[in-house]
């Protein structure tokens, strides 16, 4: 038997480079950072947090001397003010629920866009334009585009279902349409207007702006935050008595004891 | 003059006490300035070096930090709430009342942790939007991304489940509007209700179940995630930035 030529493994060490092979070259992460690039983070970064830390304290200080939270009367079960209003943050899913089916509104579309959102970056997987606004200005424009085109069908799909229902939809949807006031007003209209328009808005965005993946997601997402938005304001500023529509600056206060 | 206190000083520093606390000199060297990052438990998070593209203001509006600045804010305003309230029918609202017209300084400690919730709903968002559009949540950082908007739906609950502790008109009817939203979850809405306010209707249950959510449970699954996120952000090579 002969002996292999070179440097032998000392004893254990065979084990120890075969535990190493498991981790693979290409999960390690490359960095690409140059050192001229660099800075230190004391004092460079620190300085920076604890400054922004103290004036956030200062600002949030400030407004809580001159801003009492709310607080209103114990709470009575018998007595329903009226509007009901869910917090700021979840009237936009409130105001969703006065143009389709509740649990359409509150529990599915939320949903199905929380998992569309983290699989974001497993759609867009390029790694072009990371660090920059908007990627390009492209990229920009294209948000514009959809800031513009999500506001405004918003705002318009509300002012429409607002006249359509005024004018007796609701009656004319029981007495015409299969399934009555429910399957077509509650499902099958909402549900397509929100994939068409979103569909519409990407094919948009592919033929004017050329968009490749990561453009069109930023039209989505633009959308998205628009529609948020939008949707938040009416819902904080346009809805008096009953879930009326009013002007932001005609809105009557809350009845606070409403007897049904 | 300023002999006696120099001299006290230096001792100080040069004691077993002052050297167990920090191992490192004044951090005006690199060496030093290094040591003061990795030594210390509450900045280690932090590499010693960052890109200078990070440290551009209009880059992240310090949103992100904010956020958690705004948690930590909320954790200690929160805690010292926890002093003068009792999540029971009977009590809450009077304690609410106690903290406005009794306890000394009660009426801004309870304004700053509702001032800070909704404004870490607002910077929560706005980082969120900011990670987006700058293209951070390309790899390798899709699995923060999706950590953040767990982070993010986490923040909502949270700011929700504490909007019914005061039990009052406000509180109660806002959070009926959620009643009725989760009985409308499809297949299992009742049930669903049922489990997460106790009943079928908002009683002393649902105040009970929202306050043990928001004070423990929910407070310990941000802290965890918001563990893992910090920790990512290292891991998939700090602050994003152009390649």
């Amino acid at each position: 038997m002969t002996t292999p030529r070179g440097p032998q493994p000392f004893s254990g060490q065979e084990k120890r480079l075969r535990l190493l092979a498991f981790v693979r070259q290409d999960s390690v992460v490359r960095v690409d950072k140059r050192v001229e690039d660099t800075a230190m983070v004391w004092p460079h970064l620190l300085v920076i947090e604890f400054i922004a830390a103290m004036l956030w304290f200062i600002g949030l200080f400030i407004i809580s001397a001159a801003f009492n939270a709310p607080l209103q009367d114990h709470s009575t079960p018998d007595c329903t003010p009226n509007p009901s209003k869910a917090p700021w943050y979840l009237l936009n899913l409130q105001e969703l629920l006065l143009h389709m089916d509740k649990g359409l509104a509150g529990v599915i579309v939320p949903t199905v866009w929380i998992v569309f959102m983290m699989a974001i970056p497993y759609i867009d997987r390029s790694r072009e334009g990371v660090g920059i606004y908007f990627t390009s200005p492209n990229g920009k424009r294209i948000a514009y585009f959809a800031a513009a085109y999500a506001t405004a069908l918003t705002f318009s799909l509300i002012l429409l279902d607002k006249l359509l229902k005024d004018h007796g939809y609701i009656q004319f949807a029981s007495d015409n349409f299969p399934g009555g006031k429910q399957l077509f007003p509650d499902y099958i209209i909402p549900i397509t207007t929100m994939i068409v328009l979103s569909a519409a808005l990407v094919l948009l965005v592919k033929i004017i702006f050329h968009g490749n993946t990561r453009e069109w997601m930023i039209a989505v997402w633009t959308g998205f935050v628009c529609v948020y938005l939008v949707l938040t304001i009416v819902g904080t500023s346009m809805r008096g008595p009953g879930m009326d529509m009013y002007a932001p600056w005609a809105l009557p206060s809350t009845h606070q004891c409403f007897a049904p | 003059m300023l002999e006696l206190p120099a001299e006290m000083w230096r001792r100080v520093k040069s004691g077993p006490l002052w050297k167990s606390l920090f191992r490192h000199g004044y951090p005006d060297s690199r060496k030093n300035q290094s040591l003061a990052v990795f030594t210390n438990v509450f900045l280690h998070l932090h590499p010693v070096k960052v890109r200078r593209h990070a440290l551009a203001i209009p880059y992240t509006w310090c949103m992100g930090g904010l956020s958690f600045f705004l948690f930590l804010v909320l954790t200690l305003t929160g805690t010292l709430l926890m002093f003068y309230y009792r999540p029971t029918t009977d009590l809450a609202y009077a304690d609410i009342k106690d903290l406005e017209t009794v306890v000394v300084f009660g009426q801004i400690l309870r304004n700053m942790h509702r001032w800070a919730g909704h404004g870490m709903v607002i910077t929560v968002f706005l980082h969120m939007v900011r990670v987006f559009y700058t293209g951070s949540y390309k790899p390798p950082r899709e699995f923060n991304w999706v950590v953040g908007t767990l982070l993010f739906v986490l923040t909502l609950v949270l700011s929700y489940t504490g909007y019914l502790l005061p039990w009052d008109q406000l509180a109660f009817w806002a959070v009926t509007v959620g009643y009725n939203i989760a009985q409308a979850a499809p297949f299992v809405g009742n049930e669903f209700a049922f489990v997460l306010f106790g009943g079928f209707q908002l009683g002393a249950n649902a105040l009970l179940r929202f306050y043990v959510l928001h004070v423990v449970a929910l407070p310990l699954a941000t802290g965890f995630l918001i563990a893992i996120h910090f920790w990512r952000i290292r891991k998939d090579g700090g602050i994003s930035g152009p390649l």
